[in-house]
């Protein structure tokens, strides 16, 4: 049976974040362990922080059961009792100070390891004091002109043990992106050097790894960069942003590039033209899922967190939200599609980790930029309350068309009215982001739900490769009656599958 | 199973049915023009004053000149206007202005049009403009947006929303009755054009009754989200302005020739048509017989709503002996609402509804929160800087602790300029009499150590007060004149009631009898010669102030990696309680620098997000000499005191460097593998014991 559907103006329809569908008891909890006492003027000159510590949470590390903390200040600090729901009882201890602006941090053996502009540093306790006592190179060589959008990100160790660094580009006064592989990703190097692997970066700052032990690393919107993507990170690939192709004259550069492509063309052609230049494994489209990404953190939780385990979140800045991702391989490269999943955080979400017990852990600052918290920093928990929520799990590509799998099974009565699909793509530019072009309706000519109730398989007229689509499923119901916690999924569809 | 799929019904088209279903016309309660500057200090009696006001501000001069006010009164530009109206707005207020929005002063024009013609008129003024895309909507915060319309200045002019609570209030709002309603915004317009307007507002209303504060892009959606009441945060949920329908180039042209009939130019800038010549006021006004002063104004006049007593007022001004000079001062400052804020000659500031509104700096007093006065302000302001003021520009805002912002008004800055310059010229006032020897002493004076304690409460500069946060006094010399300062500085309170200010020279006798030999007009005139001279700064300011996260070793000392001037942007500083401080070069693994005193302040380092280059908070800075050998830097360990060792590696023999500080002095330990020892610098100035055991160096430095 084939019908016809008419898509409405795309956007106009307004569509829940939150996870707790408006009828629905909540899924999640969220447990404030802290937040900055002073108020939100995170963009001011004068800024100046809260009482106490300033927690604006920059990595997170777990130690068996206690937390460590890297802070933009320059600190390591170990929280003991973080899961205690009482704050007294919550403790904070500082391990290591004095680095400089540190933004990641990862357990090795006994030692931590912590992002510092100029290195990754090894944290150590030698004489068993609690307070760290050598702090140790352990990677460096890349250029610090100064600049202070200049960051460093990582160390996150992948599947086989490398562990990898993103380095930021350079902006604004003093930038120097000619040498010393800024916007580049890389690894550590037996000699303690940083090892290119990739490049194209704009502002890489979330690594994460999948449970194949991939490793994943988000950008955000800005020149070259049309909207937010994750990527899937490994050696000799060309993510987009020209600003580090300079460092390609370097002598030790591990490639160089067959091709430059050219600005000012749509996305999909621009990837065409090198066959270095490879697309996001999923598009975060700007506005409608956030603005800017930051880290990226696998469910491995056994169902303590949800029905979303081998999934990706992704935290979010400006909108203080996490959101979901879902990939699969089609024809051996990752993609997939995002969901908004969770906003209304205190601040700007910066970091994500799971605790032991299958709770997240979301570390929030805001300073310098500004998000919707109306708080300037803080640390909060979220725990899964064993209400099943009502979502997409998964989206898949099919031949013609998509899978959607859903956590519960759906009212065939709901289905009439449901799906609606477009797709789009950006134009590759030095512009600062891109808007939606060659926007284009579809038609769900026919929409199958599974005997269980728990997929629905929809045949899509028209699919365009290397596009984002985007579904609405607006009124859809449960057969316990609920309402997705988000209608709205995307889709990127780089390949689609024989 | 294959499920039947039918077309959804968006929101977008009941939005849209409902708009149309509120365009209903009912001219009622609100229908007389409110002109602030008339309501607040004429309405209760007609006087001529009271009819200038409204000859000013109804546009009356427009068609018959003769205005007294500096800056004429004009209708906003009608630029775009499909892109940023509702079209069911506009025919709305064109047939009714005051029903569509409360109290407008624009007059009923199209009394007597036939609704074809109605329709000419709108597709004409639909086809205006160059159709300038507007910026697509951004994130839009309308809590924020709260806080900035209640906080920036808005309620000079217009009322708190009901639901705000003022800050100083008992949890009432307040309505201030003077308040300029607003339109129904989600009638009139949408989100991304009211945030276009608050940005660029001078572009639409060019004769500054709404004026221009400057605002970013964001500030500006964020105010819009509030007005517009949107409480979402995308704002793709919001519908833009609806599509104007195409209109055929005869009706444009037929809308064209309504406007330039109807006179509409006289207010209005409209491309290629001009405005009808001045038409001569009556010699005797008379409030009867279809003119515009009447309640039956013909077709092709102007048609007021005006109360009685509007209308005996115009009418007593139109009597009048019309002398410009009596009235234009004050008639200017009412119109442009200046009263709002300012009093001027005991007139005028804000009311006992707005006042609570005003906030800023409690610390300062009333003076803190409240914008100043304008009584003699153009003797106060040297032409310059109150020109820039006008016009807005950065360095003009003086006052970082008042919330409120002075708006800025581009296009008359230079008329309100000379206007004000002329009306407060003060010829007979004393000049100061600069002797350039005394320099040094209004150095003292302006400084705690002997002098009148200015910094006490003043900034100089990048140097914060060191008490309260009055505003910078290190550039007065490009504001203010050098007679109104010293007038001022003579008895503050006489300008500014209830100052916190002090007199320092009570009485003219001068309270530092000391300097200067006493003399007032001479502490007065160091005081401006020093700050004129803009050399050095007065006396009593700490090293560095302003940081307040200055690093003070005391038990221990306090490792902190940073970018530093001298050192570079792989600086690991070492402070240490004994007063003596180190900064390490990780990147050529020497030794870069010490200083003595102070050791430095982290803010920038630890929370500002342009991390610009900290330095040494002392003046005794000793750089290692040249040379020495580089190389490579492998990190630090802490021993127990807190002292570090520098790990180093040359070709691939470890190195270590040590250094701790005792009594005064710089202790530096090296050691190094065999057959590795390296070349040693020393810092500037230090006297040098050098110590050797097998592998091992010891070098104490000190300085005289």
């Amino acid at each position: 049976m084939e019908m016809r559907i008419h898509l409405f103006a795309a956007g106009l329809a307004g569509f829940m974040f939150s996870v707790e569908a408006e009828e629905a008891p909540p899924s999640y909890e969220v447990f404030e362990l802290m937040t900055a006492s002073s108020p939100n003027d995170s963009r001011s000159k004068d800024w100046r922080p809260g009482d106490g510590i300033t927690l604006e949470v920059s990595g997170m590390a777990w130690i068996d059961d206690e937390l460590a903390i890297s802070i933009r200040k320059g600190e390591v600090w170990i929280i003991g009792n973080p899961l205690s729901k009482n704050r007294e009882e919550i403790a904070y201890r500082l391990f290591a100070s004095g680095l400089h602006e540190p933004l990641g941090l990862l357990r090795d053996g006994n030692d931590l390891l912590v992002s510092q502009r100029s290195e990754i540093t090894r944290l150590q306790d030698n004489d068993g004091d609690g307070v760290a006592d050598a702090y140790l190179t352990e990677c460096d060589g890349w250029n610090v002109s100064g600049n202070y959008h200049a960051y460093a990100y990582g160390p996150e160790r992948d599947g086989q043990g490398n562990l990898w660094v993103t380095l930021n580009l350079g902006m604004g006064p003093l930038a120097n992106n000619a040498v010393g592989w800024r916007g580049w990703g890389g690894t550590i190097g037996r000699d303690r050097k940083f090892v290119p692997k990739a490049l194209g970066m704009r502002s890489p700052s979330g690594l994460g790894v999948n449970l194949e032990g991939d490793m994943f690393y988000s950008d955000q919107q800005g020149t070259w960069i049309p909207a937010s993507p994750i990527y899937h990170l490994r050696e000799g690939v060309f993510y987009g942003n020209q600003e580090s192709t300079k460092s390609l004259n370097d002598p030790a550069a591990p490639f160089q590039m067959s091709a430059i492509p050219k600005g000012g063309t749509p996305y999909d052609v621009a990837l065409r033209s090198s066959k270095e230049f490879v697309p996001p494994a999923v598009w975060l489209p700007y506005n409608k899922m956030g603005r800017s990404t930051t880290d990226i953190e696998v469910i491995d939780e056994g169902g303590k967190f949800g029905p979303f385990d081998g999934q990706l979140l992704i935290g979010e800045f400006t909108n203080s939200a996490v959101n979901r991702v879902f990939l699969e391989k089609v024809d051996g490269e990752y993609q997939g599609a995002c969901f908004p999943f969770m906003d209304g955080f205190p601040a700007a979400v910066v970091r994500l980790s799971f605790a032991p017990d299958g709770s997240l852990f979301v570390g929030m600052t805001n300073r310098g930029w500004s998000s919707l918290g109306n708080r300037s920093y803080g640390l909060s928990r979220v725990s899964y309350t064993d209400e099943l929520p009502f979502s997409i799990r998964e989206m898949r590509a099919r031949p013609d068309g998509f899978e959607l799998v859903f956590t519960e099974p759906v009212d065939a009565a709901s289905l009439g009215d449901a799906f609606e699909m477009s797709s789009y793509t950006y134009l590759y530019s030095s512009a600062y982001g891109s808007d939606e072009i060659r926007t284009k309706s579809h038609e769900i000519t026919d929409a199958e739900l599974s005997k269980d109730g728990l997929s629905v398989t929809l045949r899509v007229e028209g699919l365009r490769p290397l596009y984002v689509h985007e579904l609405s499923a607006n009124g859809l119901k449960s057969v316990r009656g609920r309402s997705l916690d988000s209608p709205k999924a995307y889709y990127t569809l780089n390949k689609i599958p024989r | 199973m294959t499920v039947p799929i039918e077309r959804s019904f968006g929101g977008l088209t009941v939005f849209a049915v409902a708009v149309a279903a509120v365009c209903i016309f009912v001219p009622g309660a609100g229908a007389a023009p409110h002109v602030v500057g008339y309501e607040r200090f004429h309405s209760d009696e007609a006087t001529a004053e009271g009819g200038a006001i409204l000859f000013s501000e109804l546009g009356c001069a427009a068609c018959h000149g003769a205005s007294a006010a500096v800056v004429p009164r004009q209708g906003p530009r009608l630029i775009d206007l499909s892109q940023r109206i509702e079209r069911d707005w506009l025919i709305g207020f064109l047939k009714d202005p005051s029903s569509a929005r409360e109290g407008s002063t624009m007059p009923q024009m199209l009394h007597g049009v036939s609704n074809s013609e109605v329709e000419a008129v709108v597709a004409y003024l639909g086809s205006l403009g160059k159709k300038t895309k507007l910026k697509p909507g951004r994130h839009a915060n309308a809590e924020r947006g709260s806080a900035l319309y209640h906080e920036k200045g808005c309620l000079a002019c217009h009322a708190p929303t009901p639901d705000f609570r003022s800050p100083h209030g008992d949890g009432e709002s307040l309505t201030p009755a003077l308040a300029i309603a607003h339109p129904d915004f989600r009638e009139k317009t949408s989100l991304e054009a009211l945030a276009a307007f608050l940005s660029d507002t001078s572009t639409y209303r060019p004769d500054g009754r709404m004026p221009h504060f400057q605002m970013d892009a964001q500030e500006a959606f964020d105010i819009a989200a509030h007005l517009i009441d949107f409480q979402g945060s995308d704002p793709r949920e919001l519908k833009g302005v609806a599509q104007w329908p195409d209109s055929e180039a005869s009706l444009i042209k037929q809308g064209k020739e309504t406007v330039t009939r109807l006179n509409c130019a006289a207010c209005h800038e409209l491309p290629g048509i001009a405005s009808n010549e001045i038409v001569p006021l009556p010699e005797s006004p008379t409030l009867a017989g279809g003119h515009c002063l009447s309640e039956d104004a013909r077709p092709g006049l102007p048609r007021y709503e005006l109360t009685g007593g509007q209308r005996e007022s115009l009418k007593l001004f139109l009597s009048s002996e019309r002398s410009k000079e009596d009235i234009d001062g004050k008639l200017t400052l009412a119109a442009m609402n200046c009263y709002a804020c300012h009093d001027r000659e005991g007139v005028g500031g804000p009311l006992h509804d707005t006042d609570p509104f005003f906030i800023g700096d409690e610390s300062l007093g009333d003076s803190g929160r409240l914008p100043p006065p304008l009584t003699g302000i153009g003797h106060k302001l040297q032409a310059d800087s109150m020109k820039l003021l006008f016009e807005g520009s950065d360095e003009s805002r003086v006052r970082p602790y008042l919330n409120t912002q002075m708006p800025s008004y581009p296009a008359h800055a230079e008329a309100l300029t000379q206007w004000l310059q002329a009306v407060d010229a003060k010829p007979e006032a004393e000049e100061l009499v600069i002797r350039p020897d005394d320099i040094e002493s209004g150095r003292k004076l302006l400084g705690i150590h002997g002098g009148t304690n200015c910094i006490t409460c003043h900034h100089w500069g990048e140097q914060r007060s060191l008490g309260i946060p009055a505003l910078d006094i290190s550039s007065l010399d490009a504001r203010i004149r050098p007679s109104w300062f010293r007038e001022y500085l003579l008895n503050p309170a006489s300008y500014r009631p209830g100052t916190l200010m002090p007199p320092l020279w009570p009485g003219g006798q001068s309270t530092v009898p000391d300097v200067l030999e006493g003399d007032t007009e001479r502490q007065i005139a160091s005081i401006w010669a020093f700050i004129k001279d803009g050399q050095g700064i007065p006396e009593g300011f700490p090293e560095r102030s302003g940081g307040q996260f200055e690093l003070v070793p005391e038990d221990r000392p306090i490792i902190q990696r940073t970018f530093f001037k001298e050192t570079g942007t792989k600086a690991i500083l070492v402070g240490f309680p004994g007063r003596i401080h180190l900064a390490f070069d990780g990147s050529s693994g020497r030794p870069s620098l010490v200083w003595r005193g102070r050791f430095f302040d982290a803010y920038d380092t630890w929370f500002t997000r342009g991390a610009p280059f900290e330095k040494p908070l002392s003046e005794e800075v000793y750089p290692f000499d040249e040379g020495g050998t580089e190389s490579r830097f492998l990190g630090y360990q802490i021993d127990q005191s807190g002292a570090p060792t520098f790990l180093l590696e040359r070709n691939g023999g470890k190195v270590t460097d040590s250094y701790r500080v005792e009594e005064g002095v710089l202790i530096r330990t090296l050691t190094w593998a065999e057959g590795g020892e390296p070349e040693v610098a020393h810092p500037a100035g230090a006297v040098v014991e050098t110590a050797r055991s097998g592998r091992t160096l010891t070098l104490t430095y000190s300085w005289k």
